[in-house]
């Protein structure tokens, strides 16, 4: 069976890739159920532990919508769907966002508000038959349990987003990597508990929430600038994808060609791509010419599959922001 | 990396920390030792009973005065209802407040209930595990506590 996202077939290092980073989002979702099971069992009245539990809650958000938005995209485009279903990349980033801003805004109040009205948490006993312990040491159990197998998770999961070009694993391997603050977080908070300083527990949350907060805002951001036709950047969301550069000087390099420009939408692991192309002389390029360039341009990479080439007699600024500028530092 | 560097100090210094573990923020068990254990009472039998003039009786009273007697401490009873009482243990003008609590007490926020000591069947032959209430965050005498509860009294019935 060949692995495709829409009318694309992955090559054999994408489709290699899929198959691990689906098998990894199982292991996430069976590795978060034993968490969330095991957290809640022992958490008692500790603000921090709540708000780790929460954030594995929340953890299941990514996997999930990965799940789904990797089964969409497989989809090949409809009459319905011209453009395939890609976007559904984009909406499951947009959702886990909004859901990890919303529950690190509760969770940032719910803190806050617990250290302002200096609440004192009781942590009492524990018992296991005959056994009684201090209910604290099977939290921090838990949390050194729950908080190092995600690390190694994020680490597995960050280079086959790249591979993929896929945000959504992109945003679940950065929470991963991230889990084991939540983890150190909580146990300071316990262990500050112990030590008789009430304000440690509420202290460690707030840190805690305000790292979910952060990653919703920065996710929202970077999901919401995709949904809104973006240029195509890098997974990470922090510069212009290579491949941009790459179409246009493998256009310009054609030898009817005077001056190529091109835009490029991010749909969700691949790109459409418009671009236009300038004939020298103004001649009219032969139908060949032009489904040449079209099939050369396609196999630069797999993410390119949905192109169009337009023949112009000049690059339209208008359709093309910066195209004047750079035209006019060139003359 | 910063913030990481700074839990870690932290992580480092509580577990640095010497005396009992865990601690009282406002010293609770130390006090108590060897001096005064003040306890509420209200009215709940057969768990506890209260008559004008004399000395509050039932279970949970026994339970709470055997208590002290292991912490060399006299007991210092209080009667009053169940919101005066919990609004005292709030403001730390009592240490401990009886009442024949159960595990569905709502004052969950305003004090802390202990492990319960025993469980016996309500009137519709539901199990019902009861409590007692102490100080919020007051944890090394709440563990103080609830290990005399858990290793002494664990099946008693009224």
């Amino acid at each position: 069976m060949t692995a495709t996202f829409g009318h694309t077939e992955l090559p054999p290092e994408q489709a290699d890739a899929l198959r691990r980073a689906v098998r990894l989002a199982w292991v996430t979702i069976g590795f978060l159920l034993v968490g969330v099971t095991v957290v809640y069992l022992v958490m008692g009245s500790s603000q921090a532990m709540k708000a780790a539990w929460a954030e594995d809650l929340l953890s299941f958000i990514p996997p999930i919508s990965f799940l789904v938005a990797v089964h969409l995209a497989r989809r090949r485009p409809t009459v319905g769907h011209p453009y395939g279903y890609h976007r559904s990349v984009g909406v499951g980033h947009l959702v886990a966002a909004a859901a990890l801003l919303t529950m690190g805004s509760f969770l940032v109040l719910d803190s806050g508000s617990g250290l302002l009205a200096a609440e004192h948490p009781p942590v009492g006993v524990m018992h296991l038959g005959d056994h009684v312990f201090w209910a604290g040491w099977p939290m921090i159990g838990a949390m050194v349990v729950t908080g190092v197998p995600p690390v190694f998770l994020g680490r597995a999961k960050m280079p086959l987003a790249r591979t993929l070009h896929d945000r959504v694993l992109y945003a679940d391997a950065d929470m991963n990597k991230a889990d084991w603050m939540t983890a150190l977080g909580s146990v300071v908070g316990i262990l500050g508990i112990g030590a008789g300083l009430w304000w440690a527990d509420s202290a460690a949350a707030l840190f805690i929430s305000v790292s979910i907060l952060r990653d919703g805002i920065t996710n929202l951001r970077v999901a919401g600038r995709a949904l809104m036709d973006a240029r195509a950047t890098t997974v990470e969301g922090d510069r212009p994808h290579p491949l941009l550069q790459r179409v246009d000087a493998h256009l310009r390099s054609l030898p009817w060609v005077a001056e190529a420009g091109s835009r490029v939408r991010d749909e969700g692991h691949v790109f459409h791509v418009e671009a236009f192309v300038v004939p020298r002389g103004g001649r009219v390029p032969g139908l060949d010419d032009l489904v040449a360039a079209r099939e050369s341009t396609i196999a630069l990479d797999w993410k390119i599959q949905d192109l169009v080439v337009i023949p112009v007699d000049q690059l339209p600024a208008e359709l093309l922001p910066g195209v004047e500028a750079a035209a006019g530092e060139h003359g | 990396m910063r913030a990481t560097g700074g839990l870690l100090l932290a992580a480092g210094l509580l577990a640095g920390c010497s005396g009992p573990f865990p601690a009282d923020p406002d010293g609770t068990l130390e006090r108590v030792t060897g001096g005064v254990l003040r306890v509420g009472v209200t009215a709940n039998e057969p768990w506890t009973a209260t008559e004008p003039g004399g000395d509050p009786s039932g279970l949970e009273v026994d339970l709470a005065s055997e208590f002290a007697a292991t912490l060399d401490a006299e007991v210092e009873w209080t009667v009053g209802s169940e919101e005066d009482l919990i609004g005292r243990l709030e403001q730390a003008e009592l240490d401990l407040v009886v009442g024949g609590f159960t595990g569905k007490s709502p004052w969950g926020a305003q004090a802390a209930l202990t492990t319960p000591y025993t469980t016996v069947p309500d009137e519709h032959g539901r199990p019902e595990p009861h409590v007692m209430a102490a100080p919020l965050g007051e944890n090394a005498f709440l563990v103080r506590l609830e290990t005399f509860l858990l290793e002494r009294h664990r099946d008693v019935l009224p």
